[in-house]
């Protein structure tokens, strides 16, 4: 057993408003420098939708990730034999039109503009070249709009759906949509890093967040070609590539990432989860129905003596062992097994998980009749509005074995609580239906209180950062401690 | 910051190791100014256009120059041939006359100092019966045809220089070559025998190449004395056939430059043909036509 620690988070479907103050957020912290105008490390997408960059869940055409082949796995974008002869033209690199070009308006014309008989307008400009540009794409160009028959009709998620299912979701009637906001999953396994020729991306060993080496990177895209989750960019101005630090610098000061600090839907879960390193290699080779079990599989108990112990064998401080006791992320993923995973048929094993949103169809309209939908307790799953076979494809590499459980359980606390605090609902039957979705009534309180009422640090457990520690596994810490703090990034170097 | 200062001194230690060379090398250069570097100056920069007591080539032979002028007046003609001409001294002007034309090349790192040590060592090779700057002793015999056939082989490079010197092709073309000829960076050599006035002059020049491009490369990998005559023998006989220059030369070398990117591109076409060719403009275009 080889236990390491890594931050991890859950995302709340069901809470999400789509607001985008997450994308906000971290613009405002990160990518508003020239070179990352069309950088989103943090993105919502209207599902179903494209996404950002469009159709990027498509890998047919983006190569990213893995895939298994001869008994183990490869990355699709680029190998060894590859990685030479595509070195000064990477075949897979995704262009500006497939993101957006970013654009700004040219407000001095409102105020400049010569009097005339019209408005003056502000003209959108291209914040590449400068010129007048028509716009054509942005980031978030089919936000809200479901059954968009050009953006929401070519979800890569309805390739194995069939007709009927998908003229379903297209029917005026029941138009749906959610949200899905996206961050870097900082992966267990991640492709962007193995696929860096230059060896500038890293997985940080005290708390697993992946970062690119801005001195290191020489700029060849691999990395941005290989995530399959299209979460890592090209500055076109340092011409290194960037992504999502996870707000690392507010980690280590014991503060949410900004864009976990900022959700007003609350929907951000973040903390330690202590995995089985070992494992990597078998979990990333599991057939794909299999994946979400191995992959959760790997997630160790932090009481488990024998664990708690391997991981102090391994450095792990006690603080943070302590904080993944306390993990939200740990509840909702292994205890309760209602967040899963974004597409881990990709195999970089992410480690942010996403709880389903409950779609369900209440009532319908029969002719001039109100018709309720649910006969049993239960809304027909089936019958919700968005297929369950569309949001498997998503979050469990298409097994709805895995998606039904955890929809199961959050609607059976949904009416659990009905029964408490309405009281139209009998316990009995409400306890009938906890017994059925596998949740006992502590779990189901549990899961109550960590979805509605919970507090700023229940949803944040953050470890110290005990970065002396994490220096120790490179240097001597207080030679380290000599050697910083002058104020001097760069190493100052004079004559030859 | 232990790094830093660790960094400094070996620093440090490569300033004081720099400085004791260049000393070293400067007290060098110091005591054998007087002897040997006149000569090889000669011999590099001088010897191609004068020798001292073996007949004029391009220059005069420069043979008890300094009966003919002062001192003074041959160190500053030697500084700023083209300025001396240009004030209209017309002695300056009989030797252009004489050398049909030709200007005496500013020799490169040419000083004051220099100047004087090159009039002491032709004063010196003057007094002596066979001065070592007599001009290259190139064979009298009549050329053949082996000759010029042999001169061939080593200008288009078939034959390499012994002194592994790069061939002439390289920087040179000759108007009698086929094809896309030989390099443009150098002169035309079709008369190269005329231009330098014979045999003589031509050996010269080829024994120490004396222009700012030819003297850096052949100083160190000179043409060797043996090759001298076939390549004097094959630019004689190209100045004898005296073909007229091939035009369509230059506009096939573009064309052949055009058909080779154009294979080029298809063949990446083909390598990278299932390349990423961008997602959403096709999609939308797509979805507008059905």
């Amino acid at each position: 057993m080889d236990v390491r620690s890594q931050i991890s988070m859950v995302f709340h479907l069901d809470k999400c408003i789509g607001c985008h103050t997450c994308s906000v957020a971290c613009k405002n912290i990160w990518t508003d420098r020239k070179g990352t105008e069309y950088m989103w490390w943090n993105n919502v997408e209207t599902k179903p939708g494209t996404g950002f960059p469009t159709k990027w869940e498509d890998q047919e055409k983006y190569k990213g990730g893995w895939e298994k082949k001869n008994g183990s796995i490869q990355l699709r974008s680029t190998g060894k034999g590859r990685v030479v002869p595509n070195i000064f033209h990477h075949p897979h690199q995704p262009s500006m039109n497939d993101y957006y070009e970013p654009w700004t308006y040219k407000y001095d014309e409102l105020f400049n503009a010569p009097e005339g008989n019209d408005q003056p307008t502000a003209r959108p400009i291209s914040m590449v070249t400068g010129e007048h540009m028509d716009i054509e794409a942005g980031p978030n160009w089919d936000d809200d709009l479901s059954g968009s028959p050009v953006y929401a009709k070519n979800d890569p998620n309805f390739k194995n759906l069939t007709a009927e299912q998908q003229a379903q979701l297209f029917a005026i009637e029941r138009l749906v949509f959610f949200y899905f906001p996206r961050i870097c999953n900082h992966c267990l396994n991640p492709s962007c890093v193995a696929s860096c020729p230059s060896g500038a991306l890293h997985k940080r060993g005290e708390d697993g967040i992946v970062l690119i080496d801005q001195e290191q990177c020489r700029g060849w895209r691999s990395c941005v070609a290989a995530c399959p989750y299209k979460k890592t960019y090209y500055n076109w101005q340092t011409g290194k590539s960037e992504k999502c630090i996870l707000c690392f610098p507010r980690i280590e000061s014991g503060q949410a990432p900004a864009c976990f600090h900022s959700c007003v839907g609350r929907i951000r879960y973040l903390g330690v989860l202590l995995y089985d390193a070992d494992m990597i290699d078998d979990v990333a080779n599991t057939p794909d129905d299999q994946l979400v079990e191995a992959h959760r599989a790997m997630v160790l108990d932090p009481n488990d003596p024998e664990v708690i112990r391997s991981a102090q064998a391994n450095g792990i401080h006690d603080d943070v062992i302590k904080s993944a006791q306390k993990s939200p992320v740990y509840k909702f993923v292994k205890e309760w097994g209602i967040a899963l995973p974004p597409h881990i048929e990709y195999r970089t094993l992410p480690m942010l998980f996403y709880v389903p949103p409950m779609l369900p169809v209440m009532t319908t309209m029969d002719g001039d009749a109100k018709k309720n939908m649910n006969e049993g307790l239960f809304p027909d799953f089936d019958k919700a509005r968005a297929p369950m076979e569309f949001l498997a494809n998503l979050f469990s590499a298409g097994n709805t074995g895995k998606m039904r459980y955890a929809l199961k359980k959050q609607m059976a606390v949904r009416q659990y609580r009905r029964a408490v605090t309405v009281g139209d609902i009998s316990m009995e039957a409400a306890l009938k239906m906890l017994l059925e979705a596998d949740c006992s009534v502590e779990e189901a309180e549990g899961i109550y209180k960590l979805t509605s009422l919970c507090t700023f640090d229940e949803r944040f457990v953050i470890p110290p950062a005990h970065r002396e520690e994490a220096i120790e596994m490179m240097k001597d810490p207080l030679e380290h401690k000599q050697e910083v703090g002058f104020g001097l990034r760069e190493e100052p170097e004079r004559g030859a | 910051m232990p790094k830093v200062t660790s960094k400094k001194c070996i620093t440090g230690i490569n300033w004081a190791a720099s400085i004791l060379t260049s000393v070293f090398f400067l007290l060098l250069i110091c005591t054998s100014v007087s002897a040997q570097v006149p000569a090889d100056y000669f011999k590099q920069n001088c010897a191609s256009c004068h020798t001292i007591g073996g007949g004029r080539l391009t220059g005069p032979d420069l043979k008890n120059v300094s009966e003919r002028q002062s001192r003074d007046w041959l160190v500053n003609w030697t500084l700023d041939p083209e300025g001396i001409l240009k004030s209209g001294d017309p002695y300056a002007v009989k030797l252009q006359k004489e050398a049909r034309g030709a200007v005496m090349t500013r020799s490169p790192g040419m000083t004051r100092v220099l100047s004087a040590a090159l009039l002491d060592l032709i004063d010196a090779e003057s007094k002596l019966e066979k001065s070592q700057f007599a001009g290259t002793q190139i064979s009298d015999r009549p050329l053949l045809a082996e000759d010029i056939e042999e001169g061939r082989m080593l200008f288009m490079g078939a034959t390499r220089l012994k002194n592994n010197g790069p061939s002439c092709i390289g920087c040179h073309t000759v108007n009698s070559m086929k094809g896309l000829g030989g390099g443009r960076l150098g002169l035309n050599l079709t008369r190269a025998y005329a231009r330098l006035e014979g045999r003589k002059g031509l050996s010269a020049w080829l024994v120490s190449p004396p222009s700012l491009m030819m003297n850096p490369i052949f100083k160190k990998y000179p043409i060797d004395e043996e090759e001298v005559l076939p390549l004097v023998a094959f630019l004689k006989n190209e100045t004898e056939i005296d073909e007229p220059e091939n035009k369509t030369a230059m506009i096939n070398f573009l064309l052949y430059g055009m058909g080779g990117a154009v294979v080029l591109l298809v063949i990446f076409d083909l390598l990278w043909n299932k390349r990423f060719r961008g997602v959403r403009q096709p999609m939308v275009k797509e979805s507008y036509h059905s």
